[in-house]
């Protein structure tokens, strides 16, 4: 680009014949950019609309070049209406109708109200061009009426250019510097058309107007040599067509085109084109009702469709309601149903606990008091059960409930042990405690006695023959750690998160068929929790599990 | 403690656990009268006037909570030391068997030392 202006400052400078010669090597010198560029930023199939720019420019090289050739070798200028002007004029339907195609690549939509906008656009541009450009020539006096009509058709493919550079102005691919710079190339070519067109008379070869022109080919060249412009053959899905601002503007300014044309012939006492601003502004008039109605009809299809997706959601948000009141429902006939079976468990367990603690306090051969151990024992451990059901299922209504009352943490791990001692011997696992003194905690001394419980009867019951099982009680500042640690098979990490968890039970204790119900470690957390404390776990498969309790001395909340 | 001769009555809906309370306390030394529902209880309250009764809360007729509203509300019944005793242990039925005037509540199944303790406990207060 800079060689470019280089070479239009090159052209000022030139004598008249070089001036000639040098317009026509820029000129083509911009065509064989135009093609080196597409061909190097663009695959075969996307060249095509600037292709055409290259063929629309060439048209007017070549009616350059038979310019020059009279200039230089006849030293006149060519006749008009000459072939020249057939180059001239050929060039401007292949220059705007590759800006249309470049439009359409970019993702351009060809909709009612996009046919719309560019029908208001023509119609106020060829209004404008009539009035001001147009039909002044029918005022001129022409050496023949082919040359008239000839000259009146520059402002008229001028129409083309100028709808095709408003349509740039709206167009989808603004943010890349090639769009800029073919939008840039475009306005010259037109306001070079333009400004020609208001000083036909005094125009002469050299005019500063061939700066507009030779700029408008260099421009275009930029455009075409410019990387970015691969991107503007592509659609770009966040620009499509909208009413923007600068849409908006431009219909503006097509809907004023009539009146101000008016003023202005008025101003400069023109002869007014009453009939023709007339009928124009009544055709723009009417473009804009109907793009108005579009635009209401659009606005009203966007509101049902609103209503309707609103009273979709509402629907199924209804739905989801109602389900979720029937699943808590279900819940809640859950809980109600295992809290009602625990209390009518209850009742025949009292029973043959009860008889058979008064046999064994009756009976004297040894064998039978060991059988009546033995019934008594699994009543206990069937209460045990429906105990832990019973305590899970009041869990899910809600908080745990604590009555209580300063609780000595050290009498109640001792007699947790003791209690768990016969058990330990029976399965061959050595019990350790070690405890020191600690504050008393508020809480609820049967709740934490459960919680010691559960830990202890879990490591016993995962800890094979030969095992060890530690208990040990420590306190720092205010918090109190109870800590159960065992030799017993481990917790895989995998299960470690959901330990945990209501009805969880491991892989591993699964594997080796220990009897559980998923609930002893959901109740112990309900506990801790209760008491404002922590639990957690620390384990290495194979080799054992420690359990750590934190509570607070206060007690929590 | 002197059990012999006193008289506590046991209400129970369930005939088997009735029958093992009645001979654990009659074990104990207590003469016992026995009613399966809770207007019965109330009846035989007060006719045979026992020193305590142990009370099953669901019994037909009348609840082992409505015998006691009946007990306490009876000026010469008032004093009949009361031991509630159910299935049900929540927090919320322990509270309420303590508000309308149990003088303790057992929750089932229970030890027998356990609930002969805790009459002796009551009857020597």
């Amino acid at each position: 680009m800079g060689a470019g202006v280089l070479a239009i400052a090159v052209y000022f400078l030139l004598p008249a014949d070089g001036q000639s010669i040098f317009y026509v090597v820029i000129g083509a010198c911009s065509v064989a950019a135009i093609f080196i560029g597409s061909a190097r930023n663009l695959p075969p199939e996307g060249r095509l609309p600037w292709q055409l720019f290259g063929l629309g420019l060439a048209g007017q090289v070549a009616g350059d070049a038979i310019f020059a050739v009279y200039e230089v070798s006849l030293d006149r200028e060519p006749p008009s209406p000459s072939v020249a002007d057939v180059f001239y004029l050929a060039g401007y339907p292949l220059l705007a109708i590759g800006a249309l195609l470049v439009l359409q690549r970019l993702g351009g939509r060809t909709s009612r109200t996009a046919i719309l906008d560019t029908a208001i656009i023509f119609s106020g541009v060829a209004l404008v061009q009539w009035v001001f450009f147009i039909d002044p020539y029918n005022h001129i006096r022409f050496g023949s009426e082919g040359a008239r009509l000839v000259a009146m058709t520059y402002p008229a493919m001028d129409v083309l250019l100028l709808v095709a550079l408003a349509q740039l102005l709206v167009g989808p691919g603004g943010r890349t510097v090639a769009y800029r710079l073919l939008l840039a190339s475009v306005a010259l070519w037109v306001v070079a058309d333009e400004v020609y067109s208001l000083n036909v008379n005094s125009y002469q070869g050299g005019d500063w107007i061939d700066a507009l022109w030779l700029g408008s080919y260099v421009v275009w060249a930029a455009a075409a040599l410019e990387p970015s412009m691969a991107h503007i053959a592509e659609p770009d899905r966040r620009r499509l067509p909208r009413l923007t601002s600068a849409r908006l503007a431009l219909l503006a300014a097509a809907l004023f085109t009539a009146p101000l044309a008016l003023l202005i012939e008025r101003a400069a006492h023109h002869r007014v084109h009453a009939f023709v601003i007339a009928l124009g502004g009544a055709a723009l008039a009417a473009l804009v009702l109907l793009r108005l109605a579009g635009l209401v009809h659009a606005v009203e299809r966007a509101g049902v469709a609103e209503r309707v997706a609103r009273r979709e959601s509402e629907q199924a948000q209804q739905l989801l309601a109602y389900q979720n009141q029937q699943l808590l429902e279900i819940d809640r006939l859950k809980d109600e149903f295992v809290s009602s079976i625990s209390h009518e468990l209850r009742t025949p367990l009292t029973s043959i606990a009860g008889y058979a603690e008064l046999l064994l306090e009756e009976e004297e051969d040894a064998g039978k008091r060991g059988h009546l151990a033995i019934v008594g024992r699994n009543a206990d451990r069937l209460l045990a059960l429906v105990s832990d059901l019973l305590f899970a299922a009041r869990l899910q209504y809600g908080r745990l409930e604590l009555e209580r009352s300063p609780v000595d943490l050290r009498t109640l791990v001792q007699q947790a042990i003791d209690s768990a001692r016969p058990r330990a011997q029976a399965a061959a696992v050595e019990l350790h405690l070690e405890t020191v003194d600690v504050p008393r905690i508020q809480g609820e001394p049967a709740k934490l006695a459960q919680l010691i419980d559960n830990l202890v009867s879990n490591a016993i019951k995962f800890t094979p023959r030969d095992g060890h099982v530690g208990v040990r009680l420590t306190a720092r500042d205010t918090m109190i750690r109870i800590e159960v640690s065992d030799t017993g098979i481990g917790i895989p990490d995998a299960d470690r998160e959901r330990l945990f968890e209501r009805f969880f039970r491991a892989q591993s204790a699964l594997e080796q068929q220990i009897q559980g119900t998923g609930l002893g470690l959901y109740i112990s957390k309900a506990i801790v929790d209760a008491h404002g404390g922590r639990i957690g776990v620390d384990s290495t498969p194979g080799e054992g599990t420690t359990f750590v309790v934190e509570l607070p001395a206060g007690g929590g909340g | 403690m002197n059990a012999e001769g006193k008289l506590v009555l046991c209400a129970d809906d369930d005939e088997d656990i009735l029958s093992l309370v009645s001979l654990r306390l009659q074990r104990a030394g207590f003469e016992v009268a026995t009613a399966t529902d809770g207007q019965e209880a109330v009846e035989i309250a007060r006719t045979r006037r026992p020193v305590l009764a142990v009370l099953d809360v669901m019994m037909p007729r009348r609840t082992g909570y409505e015998v006691l509203e009946e007990l306490r509300g009876d000026e010469s019944l008032r004093d009949i030391k009361v031991i509630l005793l159910s299935a049900r242990v929540q927090e919320s039925d322990v509270a309420r068997g303590l508000d309308a005037g149990a003088d303790a509540y057992l929750a089932k199944p229970f030890k027998a030392q356990e609930l002969v303790a805790k009459i002796e406990e009551l009857l020597e207060s």
